[in-house]
């Protein structure tokens, strides 16, 4: 299955940004979460073990992913998505509640987040439907059903609720859409089309908290103990970093949980803080490397359903990415977004490596039959 | 099975690829560029924040400096106070805790908010002082509560203690909280609201080296306000106010003090060291205890203070102004003396009174003292001599000597508030009434009547410079200041002003106020064996004879005002002053409450036990009211 010849065109400089990425990620959350008791000492947190296990989880998954053919996970897409849909139902119906959401599937000490893979499941699918398609997408009817497949999970998503996972989901469907030929003008209609939907969904779909993020985002003065919080503290955190920053678990703003949940949505919050905007733009750095670089792999792809896969799979990253930072700087309105590859969560770490799996995959057999 | 691509559609997925590259670099450019302006350009901005974010610096309060008198007995010093302050960054509903804590301490409620709502401008994190000076039982209360008074913290802070109590209370003065309008003031730069600030007296004059400084503790808090470690190195430790030595003589105060207590009247009295000003003893009454204010003064006490018709918190002794009465009459026999209208053996018949301008002017004896030349003129305070001389000099000589010797204008004394007295002056009274004078009008000035006005500290001043010879001396508190290392004299300030006075005509002055105590005069009842005692009492009205008839209903305190101006002994004098009862009716009253004063510093001149504390016998007070059957004397001045 797998040919030795292979192992020489594995991107291993995209891998190597990828894992200096885990590796800056899983550090920050070290920093994040150090507990200092008050009698003195300190040790790391738990969340640092908890992303170690799922960083080596993830590479399992990473070389799954690299090693069978991407042709077979597309033949199985289907299936995989069917699978993928099940799961989301039975979190609705007997998933765990945190915060307020229930998002989780219990597995012993460990908790699956189904969601975070519906990326990667909803890529496979719509390449594997527009790369098997002769005529590409170029018309409305293919682009109905590409839309009905991702609204599934993305309802479901949605649903928990956790509209920030469930957002991811339209990058992708518009990623593969864009490469698969889709006129401009009939994604302008969308767009168009969707402005008075979102209108709808601000006053009548989205929860009070939802609307209050918005709003306060536009104004966080308004509000700056309250909802307004985050956004202020966010560019607190990060400006007082200065070019240089205040130094490895130096940081006041995240150490003293002016900043919360440093460790998750606010990472790169932390990062700029403590390592300054020399640590950003080497950060900034890495992301724009690996989806440059990845976009390179869909280029070199052998056939359409590569291209459109690693499309796919890389334009949900990019959006995360561009997302999350403009977040971290307080630049845009609070979601639960995460930072792929530096946020602490398991689940989607797992799904990114296996994503970048994926690409490694079309890249390394762009050569092969 | 799958689709691989043509040539047309690489192109195509290329170029679209391109595109998407292109987005994306610009995407991470512009957040480059944001990254850029929060963590360089508003870096300064952001940074301040991030600190007023987790560094928080508390006050610590310093002990005030200790008073010392001249002998290094402590007149005021510090205790350590129990406080109930709130941080409200540490409780969520400000409103549940102040209504839990009113109910554990029986403080009212009302009263708790208001002291926050005044405060609210504050940083969340400095705590407000709701309860100074708790009792131990509100202490424990607060303490076996806790978990239910979040934000709740006890504070044990250095406070005022002054050990004689109402002992020179308008000396010392009294402390409290700096308040919004000082804050404002250069005086008080550097100031943080809440810190406790001299209010009056002493501790305003000298707040400055009094105050010390404020320590501060620097410490980091994590977002709900916990404290996580003290900032050893950036904190500091509060700097005692300066040590201060005063002037004032215990013994000399303790004996002013119980001559008035004693005497069972109120007023003031100022005792000074002729020779350089310096302050032996000062007292106003009736008094307040500045121990009550030390603590935070409560709403009860205060309005009481505000209210009392006897105004305690009024310092008579810089602040009020009376008639002199006949004590002025050394500043107008001066005045003839030195402008050469008269010498010491002018003399003056006296009949009983006398016709000025149209108008008969009583002496205060009926039936006059017969030829009188000046001793004897002071001596028997004839009213006739000096109404004589008085229109001789015209009133702006006689304004320019009294000022000369301290009369009608400030001492400049080293207390705040003082006011300033009137002896009237052709040039006043064109400025001040747009009035010509009439020389009618000078002949009850001669006598300390009319509109001359003096405060009892100026009076001090004038007893000062008749002693002196001409120096009018700046009355001063301090005598030195302990540094931190040693002791630092402070020098007197010089005279406010020097007239040189032939000695023989001064002598002529000091011979009559000799006689007042030695000769059968007036002042006889301060007379000190062995030490030459020169006085002069003055009995000042409160009201004019007309006025006092219509007012007799009233039920308001007319009765006449009782002076006796002293120094001791005639030659060489060392000790010098005024004691002033507020209706004390006589002159000879005053004279009295001077001579426990006198035998208190002469016997501790001479190594000899102090004298007890006079009874209210020992006094033989005069209570005869000479106006009470409405029958109305002489417009003139008594004795």
């Amino acid at each position: 299955m797998f040919e030795r010849r292979l192992f020489f065109h594995v991107d291993w400089l995209l891998l190597g940004a990828v894992l200096m990425l885990t590796g800056i990620g899983i550090a920050m959350i070290y920093s994040t979460t150090y507990v200092t008791p008050p009698s003195g000492g300190g040790h790391a947190g738990p969340q640092v073990w908890t992303q170690m296990y799922a960083l080596t989880i993830g590479v399992v998954a990473l070389l799954i992913c690299l090693m069978i053919d991407y042709r077979v996970f597309a033949e199985h897409s289907l299936m995989l998505f069917g699978g993928l849909v099940l799961l989301l139902v039975f979190v609705l119906v007997k998933g765990s509640t945190q915060m307020g959401a229930q998002r989780w599937i219990p597995i012993g000490h460990f908790n699956l987040q189904p969601s975070e893979f519906g990326r990667v499941g909803i890529a496979l699918l719509l390449a594997m439907f527009f790369g098997e398609n002769r005529r590409g997408a170029r018309n409305t009817s293919d682009l109905v059903i590409g839309g009905i497949f991702t609204l599934v999970p993305l309802l479901l998503i949605a649903k928990q609720p956790d509209l920030g996972t469930a957002i991811t989901l339209v990058p992708v469907f518009l990623g593969v859409a864009y490469l698969a030929g889709l006129r401009l003008r009939l994604l302008g209609i969308v767009a168009l089309a969707c402005l008075p939907l979102g209108l709808f969904a601000y006053k009548f779909a989205l929860k009070d908290y939802q609307r209050q993020r918005i709003e306060t985002f536009l104004d966080p003065e308004k509000d700056p103990r309250g909802a307004g919080y985050q956004t202020i503290q966010a560019r607190v955190t990060v400006g007082s970093g200065g070019l240089t920053g205040k130094g490895f678990r130096q940081g006041t703003q995240g150490q003293y949980k002016f900043l919360p949940v440093a460790h998750n949505d606010f990472i790169f919050s932390v990062l700029g803080e403590e390592q300054g905007f020399i640590g950003v733009l080497v950060a900034l750095g890495l992301y724009l490397f690996v989806i440059l670089r990845s976009l390179e792999a869909a280029r070199l792809a052998k056939d359409r359903l590569g291209a459109y896969l690693v499309g796919g799979i890389i334009s949900g990253f990019a959006f995360q990415v561009i997302y999350n930072v403009t977040m971290s700087a307080g630049l845009a309105p609070v979601k639960g977004i995460t930072l792929p590859l530096m946020s602490y969560g398991g689940s989607s770490l797992i799904a990114t490596l296996a994503g970048f799996g994926l690409i490694l995959n079309v890249r390394m057999r762009r050569f092969t039959n | 099975m799958s689709t691989n691509l043509m040539p047309d559609d690489r192109r195509n997925l290329a170029m679209r690829l391109s595109a998407l590259q292109y987005v994306v670099a610009v995407a991470f450019a512009a957040l480059a560029v944001g990254f850029w302006v929060f963590q360089v350009a508003q870096h300064q901005k952001f940074r301040e924040m991030a600190e007023n974010n987790h560094l928080r610096k508390l006050p610590l309060p310093a002990p005030r400096g200790v008073l010392l008198d001249r002998n290094g007995k402590v007149l005021v010093e510090n205790r350590n106070i129990f406080n109930i302050a709130l941080v409200r960054e540490q409780t969520k509903n400000v409103d549940a805790t102040l209504k839990t804590l009113a109910a554990a301490t029986g403080v009212d409620e009302a009263q708790l908010r208001e002291t926050v709502s005044r405060r609210r401008r504050e940083p969340t994190y400095r705590p407000i002082v709701l309860i100074e000076n708790a009792t131990p039982e509100q202490y424990i209360a607060v303490r076996a509560r806790q978990w239910e008074l979040p934000g709740i913290i006890g504070q044990e802070v250095p406070s005022r203690r002054y050990p004689g109590s109402a002992l020179a209370a308008h000396l010392f003065g009294y402390v409290a909280e700096v308040t919004e309008a000082q804050l404002q003031k250069a005086d008080y730069q550097g100031a943080e609201p809440g810190v406790i600030v001299g209010q009056a007296g002493i501790e305003q004059a000298y707040n400055r080296l009094l105050m010390g400084t404020e320590g501060n503790r620097i410490m980091i808090v994590n977002s709900v306000g916990r404290e996580i470690r003290v900032l050893d190195e950036q904190s500091s430790a509060p700097t005692e106010g300066r040590t201060m030595q005063l002037t004032i003589d215990a013994d000399i105060q303790g004996a002013i003090e119980d001559g008035f207590a004693a005497s069972g009247f109120n007023g003031a009295a100022v005792v000074l060291d002729p020779r350089d000003g310096e302050v032996l003893g000062f007292t106003s009454r009736p008094a307040f205890d500045p121990n009550s204010f030390a603590g935070g003064i409560d709403r009860a006490t205060w309005a009481s203070l505000n209210v009392d018709e006897l105004k305690p918190l009024q310092n008579r002794a810089l602040q009020g102004t009376y008639s002199p009465g006949s004590t002025f009459k050394m500043a107008v026999g001066l005045a003839g003396l030195e402008e050469g209208i008269i010498t010491p053996e002018f003399s003056v018949h006296c009949g009983g009174g006398a016709n000025f301008y149209g108008r008969y002017f009583r002496c205060w004896k009926a039936g006059g003292h017969g030829t009188v030349k000046l001793k004897t003129a002071i001596e028997q305070s004839c009213d006739v001599y000096f109404y004589t001389v008085g229109n001789m000099l015209g009133v702006d000589r006689i304004n320019k000597w009294a000022t000369l010797f301290g009369l009608g204008v400030k001492s400049n004394i080293d207390l705040p508030n003082e006011r300033v007295g009137l002896v009237p002056s052709t040039e006043w009274k064109k400025t001040q009434r747009e009035k010509k004078w009439y020389a009618g009008e000078t002949i009850s000035v001669a006598i300390g009547q009319g509109q001359v006005s003096v405060t009892p500290v100026s009076m001090a001043v004038y007893a000062a410079t008749l002693a002196n010879g001409g120096s009018r001396v700046t009355p001063h508190l301090l005598k030195a200041v302990h540094d931190g290392k040693a002791w630092k004299p402070v020098e007197a300030p010089p005279p406010q002003s020097k007239v040189d006075v032939s000695p023989e005509k001064l002598q002529a002055v000091r011979q009559g106020m000799w006689g007042v105590v030695n000769g059968g005069g007036t002042g006889g009842r301060a007379r000190i064996e062995g030490h030459d005692v020169c006085g002069k009492t003055g009995t000042a009205q409160v009201i004019s004879n007309a006025g006092r008839l219509a007012a007799a209903r009233s039920g308001k305190n007319l009765r006449d005002h009782g002076w006796f101006v002293f120094f001791a002994p005639r030659d060489n004098p060392t000790i010098a002053g005024v004691v002033f009862l507020e209706h004390g009716l006589h002159g000879p009253n005053a004279a009295s409450v001077a001579h426990h004063i006198l035998a208190t510093y002469f016997a501790k001149q001479d190594g000899k036990p102090m004298p007890p504390p006079p009874t209210h016998e020992d006094l033989r007070l005069d209570y005869k009211d000479p106006y009470a059957r409405g029958a109305a004397p002489a417009e003139g001045g008594g004795q």
